[in-house]
């Protein structure tokens, strides 16, 4: 008896760590399913969602690069911007990931919060570049007319992830996170310079952006829709 | 010195950083590599002459990273002016990984990988969106810098596996579509969308020397459209991520050699066989002609060059009449029996005869009806010049047929053809007319006209009324056809002549009253049957068409009137009761309206006496007045001659 009780727990030992070790190791590396609820429609809906957020967030990006090359050709011709640009965005402190295999790392859920995150923290500075754009004097209204877009485009793309979140993760309401952005009094800056250099920066941090947001939402969608492979 | 241009930059180097640092006391927030980054740039932008690196110094190139995941960064040498060696060079790099900029540079990891002057960092030193700067240095001063992100400095590498398939060959053998594929670059990673890339095609023959370019396609496959056969083609792609604007480099170039159609197969271009057809042209023409020449049938040459008819009545020699040989005429007339279809002038007389009623110039003379029974007979002794009036030609016939000999003759004043068409009308006019009222003498309520003989002058001559047979006509439509509705009121229309008095006047009958209501002689079946019966059917005249069964009066009649005023332009008259021509004399106008008796509307000639004059038996006619009325108020040779004794 006590060989066979001996015997079953040494052969139970392994099993009750190996099931341990199963659901650490699940519980870290797998994610969520994509639509638990297994419906259908959720699959459909969420490639029709995914291909409109991509090409919203293609559309923004493609906005935001030929604002900056016109804002840079009109005011910033040798005025040396480009090296001080290299300066911070609001979005910076964001733990957003800055490589392939870090992206591949985080999990979709949180993927997409960043995006989020990302693009609420765009809400407010949008607002304002309009608004202070019209003061700017002799604004071209190619400039002028892209922000504009890229104002409305921005709340769409808002409106479109967060359904996606709504249909991958039902039921979890997190918390609105989002940086703020406190360059609005540099905007308003009456030195001409130091205003056409808020500009600047604020496009070109918006470009940039709207390029990480773009990468991650394509790397989602062949993750999740396509199944890695596009 | 030795220094040279060195030397100057190294002073605007200074200058420079002294102004750039003054600057960045102002703004207070700078740190080293901006302001050198600062420096540099505002070096390169003053001083264009270090971009061309004329001055030998070690210049970046470019900085490129094919896939998003890791960059190199390329340099040249520098052309060496000095005989001093290029020194060591070395690339030294900075990240901004948080807020602040590290204070310490990197040296390159990897100066191998990329090749000679370069610098690789692989995927675990690059970071995207996060800004880079990098210096280089050689003996350990900064020559160059250069700041940037990587994503905006992405340029994939080109794509490979091309290949292509036929897709199909035109109708024509002539063009044909291919589909070209090809692979992405390796080492980018597309299925999992981490880039995204776009491909551009360019094809050309191969003895060109321009590319064509086909739009931007996001897919790894595309078809090129309408290839030549028989040409050969080189074909290469280029890709780009999809935000970028910078295409990475070619592809190796595919070469395209499409399956070559049996030489039987049509020609490339259709050239229009210009030969041939001159050559059968020309055959062709020249049998023609040698027909045509060397023919002595007339009928070849009457198929080739059919003669242009010309108006005329055969056998009518016009120099019968102006020797006076009416009875030949008379026989040549007759043979015109057979010639019924052509023969519309019927009445040669009636020819003349016209309603002038458009004319109201005319009327100033006074009606043709008061010239007749008027005592001024010199007016109306002439007989047979006609005034060429366009009143009364309605479509009773069709003028065809013209007998130009006749009429040359006849009128002698070289009347224009035109004008004896219309006077044929005119004669068709009255004939139905005529015959109508002959017809229906009781069926018309309507109210005689004055009884005016139409006449039909030649145009020049309007002096001569003619009074050679009248019709009285209504006012219906027939006179519309006739003659001008405007002119009823006071129109000289055409009145039956009774009587023509030997002193040249002419008797008008009342006669007809009623008149039927004469059309353009669209003579009623019963009519026609009318005819039918009463005519003599060897009789050669005729009304009209529809007439045809009515058979005309004598038309010796017609040329002899005729003939008379061409002979004799003095006055000339019909008398009923005799028939003597007499130059100067005139008929006592008699009165018209004898209105019972059944008077013919034409007077028959009793004797003819050429040139000058025509007899008229009125009472010789009773005899055969039948036959006689019954046509169209005409008497034909034989019935002259059954008539006379």
């Amino acid at each position: 008896m006590d060989s066979k009780g001996l015997s079953l727990k040494a052969g139970s030992l392994p099993l009750l760590l190996l099931l341990v070790s199963n659901l650490l190791l699940c519980k870290s590396v797998a994610s969520l399913p994509v639509c638990p609820s297994g419906a259908a429609n959720c699959q459909v809906s969420l490639r029709d969602l995914f291909d409109r957020a991509v090409i919203l967030s293609h559309y923004i990006h493609n906005l935001s690069s030929e604002m900056f090359n016109e804002f840079d050709k009109r005011y910033a011709q040798g005025k040396g911007f480009f090296t001080k640009t290299i300066n911070s965005c609001h979005t910076s402190s964001l733990p957003t990931p800055d490589d392939k295999e870090q992206a591949q790392q985080t999990k979709h859920e949180d993927l997409l919060n960043l995006v989020l995150t990302v693009l609420r923290s765009w809400n407010d500075p949008l607002y304002h570049l309009v608004a202070e754009m019209r003061g700017l004097q002799e604004a071209p209204d190619t400039i002028l007319s892209r922000a504009i877009e890229i104002e409305e485009q921005n709340k769409q793309l808002l409106e479109g992830m967060e359904k996606i979140v709504g249909q991958v993760q039902p039921g979890v309401k997190e918390n609105e996170v989002y940086s703020v952005w406190s360059g609005l009094p540099s905007l308003q800056m009456a030195d001409e310079d130091t205003r056409l250099f808020a500009f600047y920066n604020l496009l070109h941090c918006l470009r940039r952006d709207s390029n990480k947001i773009d990468n991650y939402l394509k790397l989602l969608k062949c993750r999740l829709i396509y199944n890695n492979n596009c | 010195m030795s220094w040279g241009p060195t030397g100057m930059d190294l002073w605007k180097l200074l200058l420079t950083l002294a102004v750039a640092g003054s600057s960045d006391a102002l703004s207070g927030s700078d740190d080293t590599p901006a302001i050198l980054g600062r420096a540099s740039q505002s070096l390169q932008r003053v001083n264009p002459d270090l971009e061309t690196n004329s001055s030998g110094k070690p210049k970046f190139t470019k900085c490129r990273s094919p896939e998003l995941e890791t960059f190199s960064c390329h340099w040249t040498d520098g052309v060496h002016h000095s005989l001093k060696s290029p020194g060591f060079v070395q690339l030294f790099y900075n990240r901004r990984s948080t807020q602040e900029w590290t204070q310490e540079w990197k040296e390159c990891p990897d100066y191998v990988s990329a090749g000679e002057n370069s610098c690789y960092f692989n995927s675990s030193y690059t970071s995207i969106w996060i800004p880079y700067c990098i210096k280089l240095t050689s003996n350990g001063g900064t020559v160059d810098q250069k700041c940037f992100s990587v994503e905006e400095i992405v340029q994939p590498d080109p794509p490979i596996g091309l290949n292509w398939t036929l897709l199909n060959i035109s109708l024509t053998g002539i063009h044909a579509d291919i589909q070209v594929r090809w692979e992405p670059p390796p080492n980018a990673d597309v299925q999992k969308g981490w880039i995204v890339l776009e491909y551009e095609l360019q094809y050309k023959e191969i003895n060109e020397t321009q590319w064509r370019m086909m739009d931007p396609v996001l897919s790894t496959s595309v078809p090129v459209y309408s290839l030549r056969l028989d040409k050969e083609y080189e074909v290469r792609v280029r890709s780009r991520q999809r935000n970028s604007e910078k295409y990475g480099e070619f592809s190796e170039v595919l070469y395209v050699t499409l399956p070559q159609m049996s030489p039987l197969a049509c020609e490339e271009d259709f050239q229009f066989p210009w030969v041939l057809i001159i050559v059968f042209g020309i055959f062709g023409l020249t049998v023609i002609l040698f027909l045509f020449i060397f023919s002595k049938q007339q009928r070849i040459k009457m198929l080739i060059l059919p003669p242009v008819p010309v108006p005329k009545i055969k056998g009518i020699d016009p120099d019968l009449f102006k020797e006076g040989k009416l009875e030949e005429v008379n026989t040549i007339l007759a043979i015109h029996d057979n010639y019924k279809p052509e023969f519309y002038n019927d009445d040669s007389w009636v020819e003349f005869i016209e309603l002038d009623i458009d004319d109201l110039d005319e009327k100033t003379e006074g009606s043709d009806t008061d010239r007749l029974l008027s005592s001024d007979h010199q007016k109306s002794l002439n007989i047979l010049g006609a005034k060429d009036d366009d009143s009364g030609r309605t479509s009773c016939y069709e003028p065809d047929i013209l007998e130009t000999d006749f009429n040359a003759s006849d009128v002698g004043d070289g009347t224009s053809e035109v004008a004896q068409p219309q006077r044929l009308k005119g004669e068709a006019d009255l004939l139905c007319l005529d015959m109508k009222n002959q017809n229906n003498p009781s069926s018309n309520d309507a109210t005689p006209a004055t009884q005016e003989p139409g006449i039909i002058l030649a145009e020049e001559n309007k002096s001569r009324p003619l009074l050679i047979g009248g019709i009285e006509s209504t006012h219906q439509a027939a006179h519309t056809q006739l003659s001008n509705p405007s002119s009823l009121a006071n129109i000289d229309f055409y009145a039956q002549v009774s009587d023509i008095t030997p002193a040249g006047s002419v008797v008008l009958s009342p006669g007809q009253k009623n008149k039927a209501g004469i059309s353009q002689c669209d003579i009623h079946p019963e009519v026609v049957s009318f005819c039918q019966a009463n005519f003599i059917t060897d009789n050669a005249y005729f009304c009209e068409a529809d007439a045809k069964k009515c058979i005309a009066a004598a038309p010796h009649v017609e040329i002899e009137s005729r003939v008379e005023p061409r002979l004799n332009q003095e006055d000339i008259y019909i008398t009923t009761e005799s028939l003597t021509t007499t130059a100067g004399r005139s008929g006592t106008a008699e009165e018209g309206p004898s209105s019972e008796l059944p008077v013919p509307d034409y007077t028959s000639i009793h004797i003819v006496q050429s040139p000058q004059g025509l007899v008229l038996n009125a009472t010789a006619l009773p005899l055969s007045d039948k036959e006689f009325l019954s046509s169209c108020g005409y008497v034909s040779t034989d019935q002259l001659n059954k008539i006379m004794p």
